[in-house]
Formats: C-alpha cells, structure tokens, sequence
C-alpha cells in the first residue's frame, strides 16, 4: 500500500500552470526528497497534498482513500503533517502552548478538558526534549531564534503523531550545526517508522538523507529513483544548470 | 504574595457587591448596572475577539435579537421574563451560528465589514416590521418588578447584570484554560498553521461566535427589562458594538479582566463627559481620544502594559545550538 499518491495533479494561477498533471507515488516507509529549481512547483503540490490549495484536476489518495479537497485539519488527522517553507510557530504563544495545540481528535470533552491535561504535556516534553529546547518550554516562540523555531515547528507537527511527515526546506536558514542535526532527527524518525517527504534546495543533505528523489521542473516530475541515479540524469542537469 | 493575588479578586468581588449600597444616589447605581452591562457584554465580544482576533462591529445586532426577542416574548406571548431572557437568548445563538458559518469564512477588514452589514441589515428587519416589533416607534416592555421604584430597579439589574458578568468572566477563564480556548488562540497567531496541526478552524470560530453572541445576548435581554422602552436605531447601534471593541482594546484582548478593566473606565468616563458636554456627540469624541491615547501609548491594552511576560527577549539565541553541539559531541 503506498502511503501516497497523486493522480493528474493540475493546478493553475491565472495563466502560470504550477502544477501540470503530477502522478508520483510516495515510497512508503522512506525518506522521499522532492527537489526542482525555484518556482518548479514543489510548495503548490505541497500545498494541495496538505489541502491548503484546492487542485483544478485529479487526485490525492493516502493510504488508498481519497484525500483530495479535504480541508486541512481533516488531512491532519488522516496522519498527514507538515511544516512550512518560512518557518511557522505561534508567536505568543508559549513553547509548551504551541504543542498543545495540534488535535488529534475533537470529542468536545476533550476539547474542554484542561490544557495541561498530564498525558499530553508529558508527551509534548517528550518531543522538545527530542529537539533540545525542553529548557524553553515557559518562553514565548516570539523569543526563540530562528533554528530554535524550526525545532519547535517539527515538534509541534509530530505532536500531531503523523505517519507522513513534509518537510518544507528544513535548512533553511539554519546553520551547519543544525542542518545536522535535522538530518539525524530526519533518520531517527524514519527509523521508527515515518515516512518523510522533503522539499529541500541543499543538495548535500537531499542526496546523504533521502532513499528516493523526485525531480520537479516546470510543475512536472521529470526524474526520480536513488540519489545516485538523480544527481546523473541530463534532464536534471539540464533543469538545474541549463546544460 | 501568592495570597495578595488570590485576595485581589475576592476583594473586587466583595467591593462590586458592596457598590450600591456604598454610593451616595440611585444615580449611581444605575451608572453602575449600566458599566457593568458594557463589562458583561465586552468580556463577552471578547470571547470572539480576544481568542480569535476577529473583530466584530455588529455585535450589537445580537444585543438587540436578545432584547426585542425578550421584549416580543413578554409582550407578544406573555411568556414569563424568566423565560423570555434564556429562550431568546439561545435562539439568538442559534441565529448567530448559522450566520457565523459564512461570517467566518472571511478575515480581517472584510469580517469587519460583514459584521457591520449584519447589524444594519438587523436594524432594517427591525424597523421595517411594524406588525410584529413596533418598528421605528419602538416596542415597550412591561417591568417585571412593577412594585419597586425605578432606584430600586436598578439595584436589581445591578446585580442581575453582575451575575451575568461572574458568568461570562468563568466562560472566559475555562476556555482560556482548555485546548479549545490553545485551538482559538492558535486561530488569532495563525489560522493556516493551527489548520494544519488539525484545529478545524471553522467550527472553532463559529462555536466562539455563538457564545460570544449568547451573553451579549443576555445582556440584551436584561436591557429590554430594565428600561422598558426598545428603540431599534439604539439597540442595533454601531455605536455600542464599537463599544465592546473599545472596551476590550482598551484594557486588553488578551486578558480575562481586560474588557472589564475598559469597561471600568470607558463606561462612567462616558458618563460623565455626557453631563459635562451634554447630549450631544461631542462626548463621544472625547472618548475617541481616550481610544486614540491608548492605541498610540499602550497598543496591547492597560493590562498587557503591565503584565508580567513569561520569558522576555533575554533568552540567549544560541542556546539551543549550544545544546545541540553539546549533544552531537
């Protein structure tokens, strides 16, 4: 069973065709890259998988049942999470509360039950210990640097417990150190049986992370397979540098 | 100090009891009942606006559902006023749930703009069926204390308007405290991100829309008792739904006390600058500058100015790297 796939994916903004007919298919229990040069479409597919954009034709299926035009937070609760090109956290809120936040389910009882209910702040130090700021958790995510907020964001997104997690440019505009750390995170959580999707433009930590690479160009996938394979192939090349 | 803060509201509790039996005159204690109407019914607008950070204008068109609703149950029906206040309350509520459903499918100034349109579409209903409410005449609503004197009216409605507020405030404070209440401030920080971590945003703005609606609809309802005379261009005035705005902006969205804090002060400054300037809308600009002094000096509001913040920007921004870098050695 493929974790997800599309259908004839077609979206467009006015005259500009983002997203031309895209049928890939997730390999389930991998790390899957998706890369292209800018403006290839690989945050609008992002965004009609997530069901913040709504597609102009076909299909998005999780786990063989259809997905497509589902509002967000139903998509979230299919097992599906996210995070966002400029990293996203809630400002004023606090680390602990920024946790909080993501639902699994909406019975009223348990919407109206206590915010620090035990089970679920435990849960919540659980994942920012994973990332290394369980010190912060009483500071608002206003205050936090900018590496500190994409540890947040991912924790926030797998306190949401999704089985298929996107990841859109993890690096982006963090520092070496945290790139790796990412990276190990990446793994670590791949290993316990997550299946990632990451739009990245660092090609040294698509290549050393990803099992399976998908090639965006012209909102269309051009290539994919192993990294090997990827980074050999002339239409990628061509995409990339024109040659 | 621990014990300080938790005399505090206990003190402010028993010196609101207190209030009308402290003042000089009837006078006040109807500028009283009158401050803690707008107290009741900005604690209660910021249910929507405070959590959510949609600003409604036209929550007055609730206040007057639940007022003529009230009125036109006692009058028309003769249904008992403690009947008449929940009934029509809730099916203002109801009414403002379904129109929460497409209200909130916009944000920001459009949201303000179809909140405004609801109020004078409201006002329009109102005035143009004459057979049923009286229409710009108006619609008389019978004392439901017809032995006591008007003084004494108010001291009734002081502290009906009192619990009312005690209601609104507790509503506040638990959902301030629940995941719902984390699920609506996630909406105010950011609607897509809180959609994306599974908060079905829609239903949460509605369900806020429609209990904000419900207590403003009840002071609405307590209104139309307490005066006994509906005028439809008051009760379905922009002017009092800027109000609860002003009121809360004032003391602080953010804080459970705020809008009462506004009210406290918005409220018998109104008052006053009414016997002072006269009736006349000269005091209403004297208001706006109050407004204008605090969006310009303390844009969070009074409460916020002073509020302690959990952790300030002291929180060194290589920390987390260092911790990392000591992790990965």
């Amino acid at each position: 069973m493929s974790s997800l796939r599309t259908e004839g994916l077609t979206k467009s903004f006015g005259g500009v065709l983002a997203v031309d007919g895209v049928t890939v298919e997730l390999r389930d229990g991998a790390i899957n890259g998706l890369i292209g040069p800018n403006g290839s479409g690989k945050t609008t597919f992002f965004n009609i998988v997530t069901g913040m954009i709504r597609p102009d034709a076909g299909r998005v299926l999780y786990r063989d049942r259809e997905i497509t035009r589902h509002a967000p937070h139903r998509i979230a609760h299919a097992g599906i999470g996210r995070t966002f090109q400029l990293c996203r956290v809630f400002p004023r809120l606090t680390v602990l509360e920024n946790m909080l936040v993501a639902v699994r389910r909406t019975r009223l009882r348990e919407l109206m039950a206590g915010l620090r209910d035990a089970g679920e702040t435990e849960r919540a130090r659980h994942w920012l210990r994973r990332m290394g700021i369980e010190h912060l958790e009483e500071a608002e995510a206003r205050d936090l640097s900018y590496g500190q907020q994409k540890l947040l964001e991912l924790a926030a997104v797998l306190m949401a417990e999704p089985d298929l997690v996107l990841l859109d440019e993890p690096a982006g505009g963090v520092n070496p150190a945290l790139i790796d750390r990412i990276t190990g995170l990446v793994r670590d959580l791949n290993a316990e049986g997550r299946t990632f999707l990451v739009v990245e433009h660092n090609m040294d930590m698509v290549m050393g992370m990803c099992d399976h690479v998908i090639v965006f160009d012209r909102g269309a996938p051009i290539a994919e397979g192993p990294p090997s394979a990827v980074r050999e192939d002339p239409r990628v090349l061509e995409a990339y540098l024109g040659v | 100090m621990r014990t300080v803060s938790r005399g505090l509201p206990l003190l402010a509790g028993a010196l609101a009891i207190a209030y009308p039996w402290l003042v000089p005159n009837y006078y006040l204690v109807y500028a009283g009942a009158l401050t803690v109407m707008y107290a009741a019914m900005s604690t209660s607008w910021n249910l929507l606006g405070g959590f959510t950070g949609y600003v409604s204008l036209g929550h007055s068109a609730f206040f007057g559902l639940g007022a003529y609703g009230t009125g036109l149950l006692v009058v028309r029906l003769d249904v008992p006023w403690l009947v008449a206040l929940p009934v029509s309350a809730l099916l203002v509520t109801l009414f403002a749930a379904g129109v929460g459903i497409a209200a909130v499918r916009v944000r920001g100034a459009s949201f303000v703009i179809v909140s405004i349109a609801l109020v004078s579409m409201m006002n329009l209903v109102v005035q143009g069926w004459r057979s049923l409410t009286g229409g710009s005449t108006g619609l008389q609503v019978p004392s439901p204390f017809p032995g006591l004197h008007r003084g004494q009216t108010h001291l009734v409605f002081f502290y009906l308007f009192l619990v009312l507020l005690g209601v609104a405030l507790l509503a506040w404070w638990q959902i301030s405290r629940s995941r719902f209440g984390a699920g609506l401030r996630a909406i105010r920080e950011d609607e897509d991100k809180a959609e994306s971590l599974g908060v079905p945003t829609a239903a949460y703005k509605v369900a806020a829309f429609a209990l904000s609606a419900l207590f403003v609809a009840l002071a609405g309802g307590l209104y139309a008792l307490w005066f006994g005379s509906l005028d439809p261009i008051f009760v379905f005035s922009i002017l009092i739904g800027s109000s609860m705005v002003l009121m809360s902006l004032l003391g602080g969205v953010r804080h459970l006390l705020g809008p009462l804090l506004g009210a406290l002060i918005v409220a018998p400054a109104g008052e006053y600058f009414l016997i002072a300037l006269g009736e006349t809308q000269i005091h209403l600009t004297a208001t706006g500058l109050v407004l204008v002094l605090v969006v310009l000096f303390m844009p969070e509001g009074i409460l916020a100015r002073f509020a302690r913040r959990r952790a300030g920007p002291s929180i060194p921004d290589e920390s987390a790297d260092q911790r990392l870098q000591g992790v990965s050695s």
